[in-house]
């Protein structure tokens, strides 16, 4: 029994988390570990081909890698936020039928367990499958526009305001848009 | 890089030779020294062009085109003769002979004239002493530079493309992987 107890502890803590924008220590560290290594990775375009001055240009390389990885990860945030509860509703009956699955052989659990587990389940995938999309959809977006600002509309730029500009455009643009209509 | 171009206009043929008496029924060299190269750059190939065009009423004799301006130190030469010899130019006709050399410094570089020595006439006492046309300086401009201007740089494409593919790939096929999973169980529930 207190094996039940520590999992219905636990599921309550999910369900909370699934009416918030709060995410876990775990997903946090997950989203600030992603967005700092996307936000990283550009200093290696202007260095080779827009041959930037790396010495001179170390601390701006530094506070726009901090601030954008600030803003990517709070779009990550967002996004799977709004996705979460779309893909909640989606995956609802094929999650019941797995657990159903599952849990049909073990007949002493009641029928109010049985509704928590699967409900315990359905937040976890719909957790999973937001964390995942979002941080994918979120870096696919803040590459494409990083290219495209650089390489297109600030190529006349000197490389280092280009850095600044364009890093600090395609994040925020990426936070901005995350907060505003929810995906389709 | 200004200075390299530059050269290019250096073209112009400089008169050599002095005027005597006897022109009518002496050769006139006229030579010119060109470097062909829009860009200098360190170990990459320069193209010299002499050329001799004989402008008096005689064939040139024993025509020596000697360039001292390249120093083994500087440069590591190629192809083609730094001391070229040319038996005969016709009269109204010109000659071309060709050097590549490959620097082995960047920096500026003064191209400076090459000598030339002939006959003018089949019975002349002595050889005419000319000089051809000066390319004048040019910069010489490192390889790394040049690579990182002109490269399409596809090797650090291919890199970026390396860096940013885990951090698409990754989320996006375990979002998939769990997307199919789920939607596969949905379909087959449809169905009964």
């Amino acid at each position: 029994m207190s094996g039940k107890s520590k999992a219905f502890t636990k599921e309550e803590e999910l369900l909370l988390q699934d009416f918030s924008r709060n995410v876990s220590t775990k997903s946090s560290a997950l989203f600030y570990g992603n967005a700092f290594i996307v936000s990283a990775i550009p200093i290696w375009l202007f260095w080779r081909i827009h041959l930037i001055d790396l010495y001179s240009s170390l601390i701006s390389f530094v506070l726009v890698t901090i601030a954008s990885t600030y803003l990517v990860a709070l779009a990550y945030k967002n996004t799977k936020f709004v996705l979460k509860h779309k893909i909640a509703v989606k995956r609802e009956d094929a999650v019941t039928r797995e657990m159903n699955r599952k849990l049909a052989e073990d007949k002493k659990m009641s029928k109010k367990e049985k509704d928590e587990r699967i409900l315990w389940k359905k937040n976890e995938v719909a957790d999973y499958e937001a964390t995942t999309f979002s941080i994918f959809y979120n870096n696919a977006i803040f590459l494409a526009l990083v290219i495209l600002l650089s390489f297109y509309i600030l190529r006349t730029f000197s490389p280092a305001a280009n850095y600044t500009i364009s890093i600090g455009t395609a994040s925020g643009l990426l936070a901005l848009l995350s907060t505003g209509t929810p995906l389709s | 890089m200004k200075y390299s171009a530059v050269l290019l206009g250096l073209a112009a043929i400089l008169a050599i030779g002095r005027c005597e008496d006897e022109v009518n029924e002496a050769a006139h060299l006229l030579v010119s020294k060109q470097i062909l190269n829009r860009y200098l750059v360190e170990t990459m190939d320069i193209v010299v062009k002499y050329t001799v065009h004989n402008v008096g009423n005689s064939a040139a004799l024993e025509v020596e085109i000697t360039d001292n301006s390249f120093h083994p130190d500087n440069f590591a030469h190629i192809s083609g003769e730094l001391n070229a010899r040319i038996d005969r130019v016709p009269p109204g006709t010109n000659v071309s002979h060709t050097v590549v050399v490959r620097p082995r410094k960047y920096g500026y570089f003064n191209f400076t004239a090459a000598e030339v020595l002939y006959r003018r006439t089949e019975d002349a006492p002595r050889m005419q002493v000319a000089v051809s046309s000066e390319p004048g300086e040019g910069l010489v401009v490192a390889f790394r530079d040049y690579d990182k201007k002109f490269s399409s740089h596809v090797i650090d494409w291919a890199a970026f493309a390396v860096m940013t593919l885990p951090s698409l790939a990754i989320p996006f096929a375990l979002w998939y992987s769990s997307k199919s999973k789920y939607e596969k169980l949905s379909k087959s529930t449809k169905k009964h």
